[in-house]
């Protein structure tokens, strides 16, 4: 795995992409991707929840779980610290942020089972990142998710208007478009080096 | 009367485990659990590995949440069952590492993300908190069931058709193998199948034109 | 079921501890498994490369092992390169015995974190790939097009030229291990 910040952006934004080659946060994926303005606000939520845990799940891993021997509670402390965080920010946007809580509050609650987010914590400690890579990381995955998102709802957007025979018509031709769209994902593999 | 009506339950008993398998499908029907279905039906043993992982914790959570349903505040049940969830996750976890190591190195990271698979959550918020323990285990046992049939499907037709073997066996001439059709085993040869599978089944369940 | 403030922290502070006391007890259940398991892996590799030797001595960490067979005498050595492919580093174990040929080749699997492409780069996987490095010395341990003996994988050539090339690298850069202690013979 790279070391250098740029090449893991990189490799998380693109070749690595989270959603089209990782397989990893396609629950939400296909559900909020219906239209342009749902995805803009899943997208803003996930990244935003997505760096934040990065940041506390790394201080309690290296802070707590390690000097403590407790590295076997790392999967228990890692969902709940993420349900915790987006319970905090959801009661803090509806206090201070009202309009930005109107505009991405009601996605917040089906973040803390978007796999995407427990699977970027996980991911930092696999690939011992420290605190810089650990939020180049994030940042990075977070942005591949809103790309693909939105790239997708503009796709779906289309599909609407598109004569689709009725077994396709929903999810088997999201899949399908998802499909190529991952197809030219595939094309990014070898930049600077990087691989899957 | 009285035998009716206890035949009448045993009926209606076991379609909380009949359900789970077509009906309500959870990867194909409710459309969950979706992540590790295409992960990890690369072969068809990885899948059925990542099958057996997740229905120990499906069932495991659901019969113990069901157990202590009573005792469970309802304002607090969502973290309590994420505790539940997890330590079943972490159990699998450890026991694969020690186990089946081969096995836990090709999940990766799957193996934790078991605990925000949908499948888990949503059963045991949806069906174990409001039922009592047989029908919560029935009703993983038929959920687990459902997402191990739509692995092996998918395990199977991606190695054959990817590789070439079934189980790590050859089973296609060598002329085949020596170049099987690649896209199988990449993402877009998941998602065309999953969508091509999902396509069929909603043929099967409304025919007509 | 209370409602009361005082009993929704208590459920869910028992819970916890609950939890955690079943995990605590796992983990030192299957501790000592799962280290063994880890060594087991090792001495597989190990044992697949020189398949003479039955008990293994590590040299230079992660890289360079000494083979002994029953009677403890040195039969060869393994050593591990990582040459970098097409996708990244190609772990490689080599077995070595004590003339300088080679008498077993493993090549790390995607599980082990090889990143080759599949139905490409992976192939340097094949037996026939790799049994082609057998009891060869290490003048022979090129490429046929770059004027040695060794079949390239077919439209994988970066693979198989950063193993080949790996690999008679490692056996010059190891030398000192294999070749018997009183001479160094010319290879």
């Amino acid at each position: 795995m790279p070391k250098n910040p740029a090449l893991i952006f990189l490799a998380a934004f693109l070749v690595n992409n989270i959603l089209l080659i990782r397989y990893i946060g396609l629950c939400p994926f296909f559900g909020v991707s219906t239209s342009l303005n749902t995805a803009f606000g899943m997208s803003a939520a996930v990244m935003f929840v997505m760096i934040l845990a990065a940041w506390v799940t790394w201080f309690i891993f290296h802070i707590v779980l390690v000097p403590l021997n407790l590295i076997f509670l790392r999967t228990a402390t890692f969902i709940l610290v993420i349900a915790a965080l987006v319970q905090f920010v959801e009661m803090f946007l509806k206090k201070s942020y009202r309009a930005l809580y109107s505009a991405m509050g009601i996605y917040l609650p089906l973040i803390t089972t978007n796999c995407a987010i427990l699977a970027v914590t996980f991911l930092n400690i696999d690939y011992r990142h420290n605190l810089l890579q650990a939020t180049i990381f994030a940042l990075g995955t977070g942005l591949g998710f809103a790309l693909v998102i939105i790239l997708f709802s503009a796709i779906r957007e289309r599909l609407d208007y598109a004569p689709i025979t009725r077994s396709f018509r929903g999810y088997p031709i999201a899949f399908i478009a998802a499909s190529l769209v991952s197809l030219a994902f595939l094309g990014f593999i070898g930049l600077f080096g990087l691989s899957l | 009367m009285i035998q009716l009506r206890q035949m009448n339950k045993k009926s209606s008993r076991l379609k909380y485990l009949t359900n789970g398998i077509i009906l309500e499908n959870p990867t194909l029907i409710l459309m969950i659990g979706l992540c590790p279905t295409l992960a990890t039906s690369i072969t068809v043993r990885d899948g059925l590995g990542m099958a057996a992982a997740a229905s120990f914790v499906i069932i495991g959570s659901n019969v113990v949440a069901s157990l202590l349903r009573r005792l469970i505040p309802a304002t607090v049940r969502i973290p309590i069952f994420i505790i539940i969830i997890s330590t079943f996750v972490t159990l699998v976890d450890y026991i694969l590492q020690a186990y089946e190591p081969g096995l836990y190195q090709v999940l990766g990271v799957f193996v934790p993300l078991i605990v925000v698979n949908c499948i888990v959550l949503g059963r045991v918020e949806a069906f174990a908190y409001k039922h009592n323990v047989l029908d919560s285990m029935l009703d993983g046992m038929g959920k687990s069931l459902g997402f191990t049939l739509v692995l092996f499907v998918m395990g199977t037709i991606r190695e054959v058709l990817g590789s070439g073997t079934f189980w790590g066996r050859p089973v296609t001439p060598a002329w085949f193998r020596q170049y099987p059709i690649l896209l199988m085993i990449l993402p877009p040869g998941a998602f065309i199948l999953i969508g091509i599978l999902k396509a069929l089944l909603n043929k099967l369940m409304k025919p007509g034109s | 079921m209370s409602q009361s403030k005082v009993y929704m922290v208590l459920s869910l502070v028992v819970i916890c501890l609950i939890s955690a006391f079943a995990l605590a007890q796992v983990y030192t259940l299957t501790k000592a498994k799962i280290e063994q398991a880890k060594i087991e892996a090792v001495m597989n590799a190990l044992s697949q490369v020189l398949p003479n030797a039955i008990s293994f001595e590590e040299k230079e960490s992660s890289r360079v092992w000494f083979g002994y067979d029953k009677n403890g005498n040195k039969v060869g050595i393994v050593f591990q390169v990582m040459p970098r492919g097409y996708g990244g580093p190609i772990g490689t174990l080599v077995g070595v015995d004590s003339t300088g040929k080679i008498t077993g080749l493993r090549i790390a699997s995607p599980a082990e974190g090889l990143k080759e492409t599949a139905g490409l780069g992976l192939r340097v996987r094949e037996d026939w790939f790799r049994n082609q490095f057998i009891n060869k010395t290490k003048n022979e341990l090129r490429l046929k097009k770059d004027g040695g003996t060794i079949d390239a994988i077919t439209a994988a050539t970066i693979s198989s030229r950063a193993v080949t090339n790996g690999v008679r690298e490692g056996l010059e850069r190891y030398k000192k291990y294999w070749s018997n202690d009183s001479t160094s013979p010319n290879e």
